[in-house]
């Protein structure tokens, strides 16, 4: 492109192509594209161009196209069949009840038994000590007690639980 | 005896929405060979192609419903196609940038088709239907988008308006920006 001219009538190929462009304009092009080599070249190359695309070869969608978009819908369709009873306000009316139900549960069990200790055979006092079942024990009244009045040795805890952070450190410091 | 009128696109897909699937049927079998060719345009892959266009269908087929008769059922339907392949295509771009040393015409895939063969008085400047889908593929996706929609699909300026939400006069000028970038790849590539 030369000038601001050859850019104007670049610009027109378009609709120039469409026969889309008013007589007075066209007319300019014309007489542009016959006196300007550059701009013709330019004109023929895209007329080329635009008459290749149109020639392009039509593709074909395979045979079996429709056969697997129907096999896609009637999974689709399955899919929606699960989707409106997951969705359906009385499968979540049931999912809220079984979620609240279930907590409900863990807060009831949490309330009877904070802490449940592990039932076996051999338990463990804080100090990591093992005692066999049959030794005597002292329940958490008793080590209140005791603590109360006298250090502690090697207390064990046995179906108590400890829920104070000042008691489980006095029994810490009675071993030491 | 006369031949009963073929029913509008418009008709169908409100046939569908009234429940009529074979209306749904009609409409694929209407569509799905234009929007092949529009998909493959951008994709190259056949496989993938037919693959986006049954999404193309599937979708159509879930949100029938969201279809009003305030466009037309060809830019409704070109526009999901066109949404979904461009999608793929940046999906693509991401992974693998595309650059003119892929178009380079070393490996003699460039083959210009020699014009004194030509019949159909295209004698200035032909170009094979494979390099001229190269150099598609190389312009910049709106340009490439509104060439396969003008130039491949041959759709109205208008529709093309309506399917890229663009105004008719950027239309015109994308165009033939597009047209000019074409030539000049292709121009590039025979150098």
């Amino acid at each position: 492109m030369q000038n601001t001219d050859c850019t104007f009538i670049c610009e027109q190929f378009t609709e120039y192509q469409d026969n889309s462009l008013s007589s007075k304009i066209r007319a300019r092009v014309d007489t542009h594209l016959a006196s300007c080599s550059s701009c013709s070249e330019i004109y023929q190359k895209l007329a080329g161009v635009i008459e290749t695309l149109h020639k392009l070869p039509t593709l074909q969608a395979s045979s079996d196209f429709n056969s697997t978009l129907l096999s896609r819908i009637e999974t689709l369709n399955q899919e929606t069949v699960w989707q409106k009873f997951y969705h359906s306000s009385s499968s979540r009316v049931a999912g809220y009840a079984i979620a609240a139900g279930l907590i409900v549960a863990i807060g009831i069990n949490i309330m009877i038994d904070p802490i449940s200790p592990v039932k076996t055979g051999i338990q463990s006092n804080f100090a990591g000590e093992q005692i066999k079942p049959n030794q005597p024990t002292e329940s958490l009244a008793e080590i209140s007690d005791s603590s109360a009045n006298h250090p502690v040795d090697s207390l064990t805890l046995q179906n108590s639980t400890i829920n104070s952070q000042n008691q489980s450190m006095q029994l810490v410091s009675g071993k030491k | 005896m006369s031949e009963k009128p073929l029913k509008t696109d418009e008709q169908l897909i409100a046939d569908f929405q009234n429940g009529n699937e074979n209306a749904f049927v009609e409409l694929v079998d209407r569509y799905k060979d234009r929007l092949v060719n529009f998909v493959y345009r951008f994709l190259h892959d056949m496989t993938d192609a037919e693959d986006m266009v049954q999404e193309t269908f599937l979708k159509v087929y879930k949100n029938k419903h969201a279809y009003r008769e305030i466009a037309k059922f060809s830019t409704w339907i070109y526009t999901i196609a066109g949404n979904l392949a461009r999608s793929e295509l940046r999906k693509r771009k991401r992974r693998k940038t595309y650059t003119m040393s892929d178009l380079s015409f070393d490996d003699n895939e460039f083959t210009p088709v020699d014009p004194g063969k030509d019949t159909e008085g295209i004698v200035f400047n032909s170009y094979a239907g494979e390099e001229i889908m190269k150099a598609i593929y190389a312009l910049p996706e709106p340009f490439q988008t509104i060439i396969i929609l003008r130039d491949i699909q041959e759709l109205s300026y208008e529709d093309i308006s309506t399917i890229l939400d663009i105004p008719m006069g950027t239309v015109k000028s994308r165009v033939n920006r597009a047209r000019l970038k074409l030539q000049d790849t292709l121009s590039y590539l025979k150098e």
